[in-house]
């Protein structure tokens, strides 16, 4: 749950990297640790294995002066994405405001990217919240690998719910899209907190990708 | 319109009153109150021996991912626990079912008088907490007061 501060003039925000494991999360937040100015971030704490896979979350908090006369902390999280740590995502997801759903394009893993996103519905639902309430953002992230599957039918599989959520392709890797899907989520999180509770692209106009996000096919790299 | 839970300068000065008493008896250096999901609420003294955001957010998972070891051997939670270093250490307790206080302290004092004064500084935090609740302020600002670019750039 956010809160404001008026000694302090603070917003707090949580937001929340949710989906399969080794579907990109933890390279989110790395990319934006690394290009993002120390003086607007803290530490990226990560709390891993010796292999570098998350056990109980990444976190990284960032500062930013975005509603007037007040300083917004935004504390970014993930969760561990392998399906023995659901105790411990559900711990993550308390008190969330915003979540992007990272969802990993290969063939293969479409499964575990439904698996993972029922799992998310379920686990707000523990908390007494819906995946229509709670600011979300989708990611389909690699889009650079070859065995990736067309967009219409990642949007067809993850996004097929009765509130449509915006989407991004997405390139943790090397950035693509990185910041414009943190952004986007952290808009419709505030404007849900603002007089005008309608945020401005919290329904894309039709199925797929807001144009200005879609990665030419010739920009694509690939493996 | 969401309103979102607001602490005002009064309230936050009654926090601090309460804080300040603590830490004052205790000898400690800092001590935080915090919500379970990790958000600070309140927090009272040397603020430049941390980053009190990340030690919020890793203390409040400390105690989540105790209370699963607790419920284990039959307990609801643990409600206080304590971590030991060499010079410099952290004792956690239970505020009520929302809220933990964090308290770091060093050689000047012992984790017995840390101990002992927290369950009433516990207890005087939960009082002005729960009355907050009860009088709670929201704030939901104008749509036109959020900027309209990138929050966040790729420089």
């Amino acid at each position: 749950m956010s809160i404001i501060n008026y000694a302090s003039r603070e917003i707090q925000f949580k937001i929340v990297y949710y989906g399969p494991a080794l579907c990109g999360k933890t390279t989110n937040l790395n990319y934006i640790h690394q290009r993002i100015n120390p003086r607007n971030r803290g530490d990226l704490v990560s709390l891993a294995t010796a292999t570098e896979r998350t056990l109980f979350f990444d976190f990284l908090p960032l500062n930013a002066v975005v509603i007037k006369g007040f300083v917004t902390k935004f504390q970014l999280y993930t969760v561990p994405g392998q399906v023995i740590y659901n105790a411990t995502r559900q711990l993550v997801l308390r008190s969330v405001d915003g979540i992007v759903f990272v969802a990993d394009s290969q063939w293969e893993k479409m499964e575990e990217n439904v698996e993972s996103f029922s799992n998310l519905v379920e686990n707000l639902a523990r908390q007494h919240m819906s995946i229509e309430e709670v600011p979300c953002v989708l990611e389909y992230n690699k889009r650079d690998l070859p065995n990736i599957a067309p967009i219409n039918y990642m949007e067809y599989v993850l996004n097929n719910n009765k509130k449509r959520l915006q989407s991004f392709e997405g390139i943790s890797s090397t950035g693509q899209n990185v910041f414009a899907v943190l952004n986007a989520v952290s808009q419709i999180l505030l404007h849900k907190f603002s007089k005008q509770s309608e945020a401005p692209h919290a329904t894309p106009p039709s199925p797929g990708i807001p144009a200005d996000n879609v990665i030419p096919e010739n920009k694509r790299a690939r493996a | 319109m969401n309103p979102i839970p607001a602490l005002t300068i009064q309230d936050v000065a009654t926090l601090d009153g309460a804080l300040a008493d603590f830490l004052k008896k205790t000898d400690s250096d800092l001590t935080i109150v915090i919500d379970r999901g990790g958000n600070v609420i309140s927090q009272f003294g040397d603020m430049d021996l941390m980053d009190v955001t990340i030690i919020a957010a890793l203390a409040a998972g400390s105690f989540a991912a105790t209370r699963e070891l607790a419920r284990r051997i039959g307990e609801v939670e643990f409600n206080a626990l304590y971590h030991q270093g060499n010079g410099n250490h952290v004792f956690m307790n239970s505020v009520d079912d929302d809220t933990i206080m964090i308290t770091v302290f060093g050689s000047r004092t012992t984790v017995g008088l840390v101990r002992f004064y927290s369950a009433d500084a516990a207890q005087r935090v939960a009082s002005i907490l729960k009355s907050l609740r009860r009088n709670s302020h929201g704030l939901a600002f104008d749509a036109k007061d959020i900027s309209t670019a990138s929050i966040f750039a790729d420089p």
